[in-house]
């Protein structure tokens, strides 16, 4: 394991920024942090590198607990938000800067710099300054300073978010291919979920200051595991149901029975829960033709929003429920009445309404 | 000021936004001009050579040459990290330390110098114990430092803690990372960067320091230096007799002026 966070906790004052936050990071994996502003992204990435020195729990780089040592102890490598590159220094004294403390021979330097150099493609950039350079070419002198000491973990804390969107997805795929070359075990936070799911081997999803939720990109988008992460990675539908049975899992959502056989309950019959489902997992059909596969809710069409690549069907139950449901086939009319088909295996069940619970209605996408 | 030159080339064909201030401010020049023009005038009919080649003004020059640069150095080695610490650090007490970095500047000169006085006169412990050391804190060289470091420190502290603060910690963060330490970090990269602002009140720091009168007059009224001959002479001999070591105190302020610029590549003091 080349990084490990063990139960990290962080105040500000009284202010609770970090709350029991444990992951791992294995060898040459690139995960992403993914949260909302202010949801302790950053205070995390502080407390990796040594510039925050957290309220309680450890961290453990190479097996080596370095919770307490200054940061250049600690082999880690860090880009900002924010340029960081020294505006009185050349490309390649910045690159060269870090490698100069970490004892590399002055010999071995200039070919060291300019391997980094390559691996960014700035070589011709060796002598500029970095006022001299584009906001983007600046980004990647700054990973090569970063990478160029060959640091344990590379922590990149929203290295795209200043940047124009044509530059950030460029970059996107630098980055992605930077990583790939090098093996660099990377920890990218960012607060766009399209950023982390496009990159990330791995998410881990905060909020609030805890962990939210973690692991593939397709994991979480596909079966949540709590309401924030469904809002926060795209859209959800969420609507109330009660408990029937346990086994087999079974939910009465207004005057449906609905068993649900890719899912397990551990709460008792009789219990409120929260489902949720994607706008992409529902579809419109005219009243009368149900399969019976499904759950079907008898329903208005309220909106219908022509977003270019698809349309934004809002749907209200009888229980008035609403529900955003996307097609790329021809939307009926606003007034209709038609038939909304939940398919069982596309449903996800939230038994508790903990603290992280999020806003319901959906983030609109990006 | 890119800004205010942009703002102005588009807006040429307008009625200048700017005529306002710039008539008000035209005043608040002619009015440092007419004096300095005036004593300039005045010093065309004196003798400045014959002036200066008198022994008490040689003296008073020497004088004025050695103890300004030493205060100046003093108040910088020491006033530098005390302003990289103010414009890093919170503390509790920080608005005290921050108002007696400021006292010097609003205590007038002269009760400046009393007060130094006060602290290490020579029947004061400080003092005292000096003297049986054979220094002498006060009407000595020594005393002129104490007295230009009281009254002109402030100067660069506030200045180089404005540079100090205006960068980014994150690239103070990012050299720790690269695998500095504090000191090193400092010394690479926070100095180099805030080295136009400690430039700028160095220079504020060293014409305080040499024109100081206020101060000086009460610690060290002797051994003369520039500003306290200039007084000596006005008394003696008026307006005439102060010509040339007035110009000459000028001359000098200037001359470093120009150097450090030119050597630190500052544009101007107060233009960053």
């Amino acid at each position: 394991m080349i990084l490990e966070l063990k139960q990290l906790t962080h105040r500000y004052g009284d202010e609770l920024a970090v709350d029991d936050v444990s992951f791992e990071l294995e060898e040459g994996e690139l995960l992403a942090l993914l949260g909302p502003s202010g949801c302790g992204k950053t205070t995390i990435v502080q407390a990796i590198a040594g510039h925050v020195q957290p309220t309680a729990g450890r961290v453990v780089l190479r097996n080596r607990d370095v919770t307490e040592a200054s940061p250049e102890d600690r082999h880690v490598g860090i880009v900002f938000q924010q340029p960081t590159l020294y505006p009185h220094m050349t490309v390649s004294e910045n690159v060269a800067y870090g490698l100069t403390a970490r004892g590399v021979e002055p010999n071995q330097r200039d070919e060291r710099v300019s391997e980094y150099l390559e691996l960014v493609d700035l070589t011709e950039q060796w002598d500029a300054y970095p006022s001299e350079l584009s906001g983007g070419q600046q980004r990647r002198v700054e990973v090569a300073r970063a990478l160029a000491p060959q640091p344990d973990v590379l922590l990149l804390d929203e290295p795209l978010s200043a940047l124009d969107r044509q530059l950030r997805e460029r970059l996107r795929k630098e980055i992605a291919r930077i990583q790939t070359e090098t093996g660099v075990t990377t920890l990218f936070v960012t607060h766009d979920q399209q950023e982390a799911m496009a990159l990330a081997d791995r998410l881990i999803v905060m909020n609030d200051g805890r962990v939210s939720g973690s692991g593939t990109p397709r994991a979480l988008y596909g079966s949540p595991p709590t309401p924030f992460v469904a809002s926060f990675l795209g859209r959800s539908n969420t609507f109330p149901a009660t408990v029937v049975a346990q086994q087999p899992p079974t939910l009465r959502v207004g005057t449906h029975k609905l068993t649900v056989s890719n899912q397990e309950l551990s709460v008792s019959a009789g219990t409120s829960v929260t489902c949720h489902i994607r706008p992409d997992g529902l579809s419109v059909i005219a009243p009368g033709s149900e399969n019976g596969t499904a759950l079907s809710l008898a329903g208005e069409v309220v909106t219908v929003t022509d977003v270019g690549r698809r349309y934004d069907v809002t749907i209200r139950t009888e229980r008035s429920d609403e529900f955003v449901v996307e097609t790329v086939e021809r939307p009926p009319e606003p007034g209709e009445e038609i038939t909304l088909e939940l398919p069982r295996d596309r449903i996800t069940i939230f038994e508790t309404h903990d603290h992280d619970r999020g806003s319901t209605t959906g983030v609109p996408e990006h | 000021m890119s800004l205010a030159r942009l703002s102005r080339s588009q807006q040429s064909n307008r009625l200048p936004e700017l005529l306002v201030p710039a008539a008000l401010g035209t005043l608040m020049l002619i009015y440092f001009a007419v004096p300095f023009v005036a004593f300039l005038t005045r010093a065309g009919t004196t003798n400045i050579i014959t002036g200066l080649s008198t022994p008490e003004a040689q003296v008073a020059i020497r004088n004025s040459l050695l103890t300004a640069p030493i205060s100046t150095l003093i108040a910088t080695a020491f006033g530098v990290p005390l302003a990289y610490v103010l414009a890093r650090a919170s503390f509790v007490g920080k608005r005290l330390v921050e108002a007696l970095v400021i006292l010097p500047l609003i205590v007038p000169p002269v009760v400046g110098g009393a007060m130094i006085l006060t602290a290490v006169g020579r029947f004061t412990p400080i003092g005292s114990a000096a003297a049986t050391l054979g220094i002498s804190l006060t009407d000595s060289l020594i005393g002129v430092i104490l007295a230009q470091t009281f009254v002109a420190a402030p100067f660069v502290i506030i200045t180089a803690r404005a540079g100090f603060g205006a960068i980014d910690e994150r690239l103070e963060q990012a050299s720790r990372s690269l695998g500095y330490g504090p000191l090193s970090t400092f010394w690479n990269v926070s100095l180099p960067l805030a080295r136009g602002a400690i430039i700028a009140g160095i220079i504020l720091t060293f014409a305080r320091a040499i024109g100081e009168f206020g101060a000086t007059m009460m610690v060290a009224y002797n051994p003369r230096t520039m500003p306290t001959r200039i007084w000596v002479d006005f008394i003696a001999g008026g307006m005439d007799a102060i010509v040339p070591v007035a110009l000459a105190l000028l001359g000098i302020t200037l001359a470093v002026l120009t150097a450090v610029q030119r050597f630190g590549r500052v544009p101007t003091v107060i233009d960053r």
